[in-house]
């Protein structure tokens, strides 16, 4: 989850690099340290400076995070041949890694063959059974292949060991809000709540999750219990910021509120 | 009332949700369809509206979201008349419960609702060029009271209105319009951007 300031940074450099003015480096950093999703980019300015020598030799044993990284994007792309010849290079650079054939796995997936990827996977866990990338992939693959009671269960028996991955709850619960399982996701929503009580997003999804049960455990009557000033301070400050920056949508706020019966 | 229902989508209506679709490529996708009904045989959709990528269960959102567009469209004589939902998986090819419950509540309002799943293998096959039907499939709701695929015998309940839009969506689809397509969930986050997308096809 990328707050606004890294996201501007991240937009100014993207721009930056696809006008042609450089940086393409400092971008790629960011992205990893973000862990954003921007696969396209990544690839296409990863594969520049791999393909030029004199850029390669410049990062020095940085190459090999960015044959990485290239890889992992590549196989998002759907481009299975580059990722293939990324990670061949690791490989012989790398023979005996696990991290190496972490990403023969995903290549296994990414070609949809989701029993030899289990097996490589499963083959790496023997070794290593306590590496949550590995088990976490496997979630992804009960996932992608729409299994999604496995990808659950996986999940859940992956949670019961490795408590503190906000990112695996922040999974479990969206995987349950779209299930429309309500009171599981809450649960997930209090646990980070709980690890990370200063990331509003949880909070706001918490809300809503709270808000969807109790609007359908109780029907469309809700009962004002909090004080009615808070609501009517946060529909002035609403309004204010509809003046500001979007005056053609003022009328549909006041409707709006109007509607759900907040003073205005 | 002799024949089937047919439903008839405008070309901006359809481009919207696809090019929706394609911004948020690792998420499921949704949004409102609007439009009126003519003749008592055919609904014509002549706009829609994004709503999210993120989250589709969460209702709060999708509450005010509903009650902003009725509000807006109604001054326009133009009311929801359905549902739009992308799968977030490729090859996931049916209506997921979220989208069932949603196209249920739009229902109860206009009982001709119509709910369009896009179709993810037709929209690949789109850049071949030679389709003219909409890379989406129709449900309607059936005397089961539950969502059923329309079209699967060959006679297609769903045209689109100009027949070129495939040729158009194409090129926009080359020229990656879809980055300037805003949701409502993208509203929520930065109110100056317009869920309306006025600028989109200008």
């Amino acid at each position: 989850m990328v707050g606004a300031v890294e996201e501007a940074q991240l937009n100014r450099l993207e721009n930056q690099v696809d006008n042609g003015g450089g940086g393409a480096w400092e971008y790629l950093c960011l992205v990893r340290k973000l862990k954003v999703r921007r696969s396209e980019k990544v690839l296409k300015h990863g594969l520049s400076i791999l393909n030029d020598p004199k850029q390669r030799s410049k990062l020095g044993g940085e190459e090999w995070t960015l044959y990485e990284q290239v890889a992992i994007a590549a196989m998002d792309c759907q481009c299975v041949d580059i990722a293939k010849d990324c990670i061949n290079a690791l490989q012989r650079k790398f023979p005996e890694s696990m991290r190496v054939g972490r990403l023969k796995g995903m290549l296994l997936e990414a070609r949809g063959s989701w029993k030899d990827a289990e097996v490589a996977y499963s083959s790496l866990l023997e070794d290593n059974p306590l590496d949550q990338v590995i088990q976490k992939r496997r979630v992804a693959m009960a996932k992608a292949q729409g299994n999604i009671s496995g990808a659950i269960e996986c999940l859940n028996k992956y949670l019961e060991i490795f408590m503190a991955d906000h990112e695996a709850w922040r999974e479990l619960a969206e995987i349950y809000v779209s299930l429309q399982m309500y009171k599981q996701a809450a649960f997930c929503y209090e646990e980070l709540i709980l690890c990370q009580p200063l990331v509003p997003l949880y909070h706001l999804a918490y809300a809503d999750c709270s808000a969807a049960i109790a609007q359908l455990s109780k029907g469309r009557n809700k009962e004002d219990k909090d004080s009615s000033e808070l609501h009517t301070l946060a529909a002035k400050t609403l309004e204010k910021e509809y003046k500001q920056r979007s005056l053609t949508k003022l009328p549909l706020l006041t409707a709006t509120l109007r509607n759900l019966k907040l003073p205005s | 009332m002799g024949g089937e229902l047919r439903y008839e989508i405008g070309q901006n209506a359809y481009i919207k949700l696809v090019l929706h679709a394609l911004k948020h490529k690792t998420s499921a996708t949704n949004g409102v369809l609007l439009g009126r009904l003519v003749d008592e045989d055919l609904v014509q959709i002549s706009d829609s509206v994004p709503l999210s990528h993120s989250q589709i269960g969460l209702l709060p959102a999708l509450e005010i979201a509903l009650l902003q567009i009725e509000e807006h469209f109604g001054a326009q004589g133009l009311s929801i008349v359905g549902y739009y939902h992308a799968n977030e998986r490729y090859d996931d090819f049916d209506l997921g419960s979220a989208a069932r419950n949603i196209g249920d509540h739009i229902h109860r309002y206009f009982p001709q609702a119509a709910v369009l799943l896009l179709d993810n293998r037709k929209l690949e096959t789109l850049s071949e060029g030679k389709d003219r039907s909409p890379v989406v499939q129709l449900y309607t709701r059936d005397a089961t009271r539950s969502w059923k695929q329309t079209g699967s015998d060959g006679n297609s309940r769903l045209t689109i209105k100009e027949p070129s839009a495939n040729i158009v969506l194409l090129d926009y689809i080359l020229s990656e319009k879809w980055k300037g397509i805003v949701d409502f969930d993208d509203h929520l986050d930065d109110i100056g951007k317009d869920w309306l997308n006025p600028d989109l096809f200008k």
